[in-house]
């Protein structure tokens, strides 16, 4: 019990280390920054100038998606992420959903655009396509 | 006399093997902690501020773990806490899979990202069946050392 302890305490350096370093890169109080979340609603507003990626898998897309929506998702990330940069632009908003509230594949596939695409101005839907659907009725 | 340097021999590969596992597995974590924190909210047990919390702490809580195993030094605390938190895991991992949430444990990186469920379970099955055995071998070596 007491080596434990030992080595419990002991990880809690680097950790804490780790922490420091990190304080601007991560958000404590939740997943997204609410910077980087959108509304349906709001959404909506950006109209044409907006581009609406679907994170969930294949099989889902293909039942139902937001018209014009381009499936990106992480199982065929290298494969879907080029024919996606084909319909993106500079000037156009990327709004990235996937089925619900708690899923957690539109954040994934929002990180890897900012970070590996180097791409600005993306943005995850509040609520998924259930919250979608919702105001479709 | 032979006999024995040999199962001790053995008993040190599984030693290090294991070692390995956990360092490897802590390093990944710990080079990208956001990412761990996302797969801990994945699993929609804890608060997101515990799970940043435990993603700066338990890659390095692994590595040392890992590395009491290989320089034997700590080493039933080592076991302990490894034992621990696998166990936590595959009861984290059966709830998660029961409650029909799609996970990603990013246990291994992107190595394990396509691992099906049973595929997952086993090889943690088997690395909690060689953590026992190796912390009652140890429990064991030192009652009869404290005996003597």
């Amino acid at each position: 019990m007491r080596q434990a302890l030992i080595l419990a305490a002991l990880a809690l350096l680097p950790g804490i280390g780790q922490a420091i370093y990190f304080r601007d890169k991560v958000s404590w109080q939740s997943p997204i920054p609410a910077s980087e979340m959108v509304t349906v609603a709001q959404a909506r507003t950006w109209d044409g100038n907006a581009i609406w990626v679907d994170a969930r898998p294949d099989a889902e897309f293909e039942r139902d998606h937001v018209p014009d929506a381009v499936p990106l998702n992480e199982d065929r990330w290298n494969e879907l992420l080029p024919q996606f940069l084909v319909t993106w632009s500079p000037e156009k908003r990327v709004v990235v959903y996937c089925s619900s509230q708690s899923c957690n594949a539109s954040r994934e596939v929002a990180r890897r655009l900012r970070g590996e695409a180097q791409l600005k101005d993306v943005f995850v839907l509040q609520g998924g396509w259930e919250e979608w659907l919702k105001s479709r009725k | 006399m032979a006999q024995i340097e040999k199962v001790k021999f053995v008993w040190r590969i599984v030693d290090l093997v294991l070692a390995g596992i956990f360092i490897y597995a802590g390093a990944i974590k710990a080079f990208d902690p956001i990412r761990f924190a996302s797969d801990i909210d994945n699993y929609k047990i804890l608060q997101w501020t515990i799970a940043t919390g435990l993603a700066f702490y338990l890659p390095w809580l692994e590595i040392l773990c890992g590395v009491a195993l290989i320089v034997r030094r700590l080493y039933l605390g080592g076991l302990s806490i490894l034992t621990a938190l696998i166990s936590i895991f595959i009861i984290a991992t059966i709830a998660a899979k029961v409650r029909g949430l799609d996970i990603t444990c990013g246990c291994f990186g992107h190595a394990s990202q396509n691992w099906s469920f049973p595929a997952h379970l086993a090889v943690d099955l088997a690395i909690l069946a060689a953590l026992l055995a190796l912390y009652f071998k140890a429990a064991s070596g030192n009652r009869l050392e404290n005996a003597v």
